[in-house]
C-alpha cells in the first residue's frame, strides 16, 4: 500500500507544480493572442501597415495555451465523459473500471508521444516558421527565423503532460480500489461544464 | 475492417472513456489491426493541423469576452434593463427572465453562462415574488439555450470550422431563430400566467427609468453591434471580431464600469484558457477521427442507410431532428456536432437542403438537447444555481422544451426563418 499511495502522492506532487507553471504560461499565451490580434487590427486600420507575423504569431501562441492548459482540465475532470453507465455501477466495479479506461488513455498518449517526438525531432520540424523570428545571439544582435519544431513541440508536451495525469489518476484509483481513498492527495473540484462550448 | 470503428468509439464513450480519447482510440485500434500503423502518424498529424488554426481561435477569445462580462458584473445592469421594459406584463419576471437571455446571448453566447450569470440573480428575485422555484428555474434553463443560438456561439464556430462554413453566414441565419425561440416562451409564459395564476404584474417603469436602466447596461449591450457590424462590414474577419470584443469587454469592465480590477485578470485568463483548450483539443482530435470517418466510407453507409428508409428530404429532416433530439440526451452540444457534422450534413446537402439551413437546424436541436436529462448540461448548472434537484427541474421545464420542439419543425420546415438574413447579407444563393 506504502509504495503505490508513495507513487500517487509523488507523481501528484509533481503534476501538481508542473500544472501549475503549465496555467501560468497558457493564461500568459491567451493573453499575448489577443494582443498580437489586437496590433494585427491597429496596424492594418489605423497605420496602414499590415504585419506579415501576428496571424502565425497568434496560431503559435494558441497551441501553446492548448498544450499547456488542457492537462489541468483533465486532472480536475473536466475533459467531457458520458457517465451514465459508470453511475449505474457499484463504486469498486466503476472505480476498476476507469483504471482499465485511463491504461487506454495512456497507451493512446504513450504512442502520440513517440510519433510527438519523431516529429518535432525529425526532418518537418527543421523546416522554418513563415514569419516568426528569434535572437540568435544573447545582445539581439542577430536573428534567425523559428524552426516548426517549436511550434510542433507545444502538442508533444501537452501530450506528455496529459500522460502524467493519466498515470496519476491510474495510480490514485488503484490507491481508493485496493486501501480506499484515506492518505491519497486532493484534486481541486472540477471547474468545466460540458466542452466548454456550450 | 475500419467500419468498425463507429461501433468501437459508441462502446468507448458508453465506457466513460474522456471523447478525446475515445475519438483517437477507436481508428488507431482498428488502424492498427487492419496493419495500418503508418497511418496512425496521420491521425497524430490531423490533431495538430486540426488545431492550427487561426479561424478556430475565435472560441478561446469569445469564451475570454464571456469570461470578463461575467467577472464585471454586467449581469444585474442586463436584468435591471430588461425589468424596466417587461417586468410590467403578467407574469412580469418571468418575461424578464427570457428578455435578459436574449440580450445576454449578444454578448456571451453560452448557455452555461447565461444561467451561471443571470440565474443567480433573477431565481432568488422571482422566488421572492412568490414564483414557484421549479418555475423560475425552469424558465431560467429553457431561455438559456437561446445564448449558443444567437451569435456570437462557441457552437456554430465549431460547426463553421468543422464543416468549412462560413461563421459570418451562421451567425446571421442564428438571429431569427434565436429571436423566436425567446418570443415563443413570452407566449407561453403569457398562457400559463392566466392558467396558474402567476404573481401579478410589477409596476410600469417610467420612460425615465426604462432609460436610465438602458443607460446602465448601454456599453455590454453594444457588443453584439460592434461584433456582428465588424464582421459584416467587413473590417474584421470572425477572429479579429472576437480579440476586438475581448479588447472592448476588457475595456469596460476595468476602465468604464470599474467592475473588475486587474487582480481579477490572471484568473479570467486562466479559466478561458482551460475551458477553451478542453474545445481546442476536441477539435483537433475530430478532425483526426473525421478523416478516418471518410477513409473508411461512414458518410456514405450511413447515407445508405438513411436513404434506404426514405428519400423524401422533409421526412428525413424529421428523421435527423429526432436522431439529434436523443443524441442532445446522452452528449453535449460540441462534442455532437464535432461527431456528427461531418457524417451527416452530406447527405442532406446532397439531397438539396442548403448546408446554413442544415447547420442551424442542428445548431438549435443539440443546444435544446442542453435541457434534457440524463445528460443535460444546462438543467446541471440550473440545479447548481438553484439548489434545486435536476429532476425537478426537468419536470418543470417540459411545457418549455415541447414549445421549443415545435421552433425546431418551423426552423427546419420554413427554411426562410434561418436563411433571409444571410441571403439579404450575400452568403446564400
Amino acid at each position: 500500500m506504502g509504495l503505490l499511495l508513495g507513487l500517487s502522492n509523488g507523481l501528484g506532487a509533481v503534476n501538481a507544480a508542473l500544472l501549475t507553471i503549465g496555467r501560468w504560461l497558457g493564461a500568459i499565451c491567451l493573453g499575448l493572442m489577443v494582443v498580437v490580434i489586437l496590433a494585427q487590427v491597429f496596424f492594418r486600420y489605423v497605420l496602414s501597415n499590415a504585419l506579415p507575423w501576428p496571424e502565425e504569431a497568434s496560431r503559435f501562441l494558441m497551441l501553446w495555451s492548448t498544450g499547456l492548459m488542457a492537462p489541468t482540465a483533465f486532472r480536475r475532470g473536466g475533459f467531457v465523459v458520458i457517465d451514465m453507465v459508470v453511475r449505474l455501477l457499484p463504486r469498486s466495479l466503476a472505480t476498476g473500471l476507469f483504471v482499465l479506461l485511463m491504461v487506454l488513455a495512456i497507451l493512446v498518449l504513450w504512442t502520440a508521444l513517440g510519433i510527438g517526438w519523431s516529429e518535432v525531432t525529425g526532418l518537418g520540424g527543421r523546416f522554418q516558421m513563415d514569419a516568426l523570428w528569434a535572437p540568435a545571439a544573447l545582445d539581439f544582435s542577430s536573428w534567425v527565423k523559428m524552426p516548426k519544431s517549436a511550434m510542433l513541440a507545444s502538442l508533444l508536451v501537452g501530450v506528455a503532460l496529459l500522460l502524467l495525469v493519466a498515470v496519476e489518476l491510474a495510480l490514485r484509483n488503484l490507491c481508493i480500489l485496493f486501501f480506499g481513498p484515506d492518505g491519497l492527495h486532493e484534486i481541486p473540484e472540477t471547474i468545466i461544464l460540458g466542452s466548454g462550448a456550450e | 475492417m475500419l467500419s468498425f470503428f463507429l461501433p468501437l468509439f459508441i462502446l468507448f464513450l458508453m465506457l466513460g472513456l474522456p471523447v478525446v480519447f475515445a475519438l483517437l482510440a477507436s481508428p488507431a485500434i482498428l488502424l492498427w489491426m487492419n496493419g495500418q500503423e503508418r497511418d496512425i502518424v496521420l491521425l497524430y498529424r490531423n490533431v495538430y493541423e486540426g488545431m492550427n488554426s487561426f479561424p478556430l481561435m475565435a472560441i478561446p477569445f469569445f469564451m475570454l469576452a464571456g469570461e470578463l462580462m461575467n467577472r464585471g458584473g454586467i449581469s444585474a445592469r442586463i436584468v435591471g434593463f430588461a425589468q424596466a421594459m417587461v417586468g410590467h406584463f403578467r407574469g412580469g419576471l418571468a418575461q424578464v427572465n427570457v428578455v435578459d437571455s436574449m440580450l445576454f446571448a449578444g454578448i456571451s453566447g453560452s448557455a452555461v453562462a447565461d444561467v451561471a450569470a443571470l440565474g443567480s440573480i433573477i431565481i432568488p428575485q422571482m422566488e421572492k415574488k412568490g414564483y414557484p422555484k421549479p418555475f423560475a428555474a425552469a424558465i431560467t434553463a429553457a431561455s438559456a439555450i437561446i445564448g449558443p443560438i444567437i451569435p456570437p456561439s462557441g457552437i456554430m464556430i465549431i460547426y463553421a470550422y468543422v464543416m468549412g462554413e462560413s461563421v459570418a453566414a451562421l451567425f446571421l441565419a442564428g438571429i431569427v431563430p434565436g429571436i423566436l425561440i425567446g418570443i415563443a416562451l413570452m407566449i407561453t409564459i403569457r398562457l400559463m400566467a392566466d392558467r396558474y395564476n402567476l404573481p401579478a404584474a410589477m409596476q410600469r417603469a417610467t420612460w425615465r427609468e426604462t432609460g436610465q436602466a438602458g443607460g446602465a447596461a448601454f456599453w455590454p449591450l453594444m457588443t453584439p453591434i460592434l461584433l456582428m457590424g465588424g464582421i459584416l462590414s467587413g473590417v474584421f474577419t470572425p477572429t479579429e471580431a472576437a480579440a476586438v470584443t475581448v479588447g472592448y469587454s476588457f475595456l469596460i469592465s476595468i476602465l468604464l464600469l470599474k467592475t473588475l480590477t486587474l487582480r481579477d485578470v490572471p484568473g479570467v485568463l486562466t479559466r478561458a484558457g482551460i475551458t477553451s483548450s478542453v474545445v481546442m483539443l476536441l477539435v483537433g482530435a475530430a478532425m483526426a477521427f473525421k478523416t478516418v470517418a471518410a477513409l473508411a466510407h461512414t458518410p456514405e453507409l450511413l447515407a445508405a442507410g438513411l436513404l434506404g428508409i426514405t428519400e423524401d428530404p422533409l421526412l428525413l429532416l424529421l428523421l435527423v431532428n429526432i436522431l439529434l433530439f436523443i443524441v442532445g440526451m446522452f452528449l453535449d452540444a460540441g462534442p455532437a456536432i464535432i461527431i456528427l457534422g461531418p457524417i451527416l450534413a452530406p447527405i442532406f446537402v446532397q439531397l438539396g437542403v442548403d448546408p446554413v439551413h442544415f447547420a442551424v437546424v442542428m445548431v438549435i436541436n443539440l443546444t435544446v438537447g442542453l435541457l434534457t436529462p440524463p445528460m443535460g448540461l444546462v438543467l446541471f448548472a440550473t440545479s447548481a444555481v438553484s439548489g434545486l434537484r435536476v429532476e425537478t427541474i426537468a419536470r418543470a421545464v417540459l411545457p418549455f422544451l415541447a414549445v421549443e420542439f415545435l421552433v425546431i419543425l418551423l426552423v427546419t420546415y420554413i427554411p426562410a426563418i434561418s436563411l433571409t438574413l444571410p441571403r439579404l447579407a450575400g452568403f446564400v444563393d
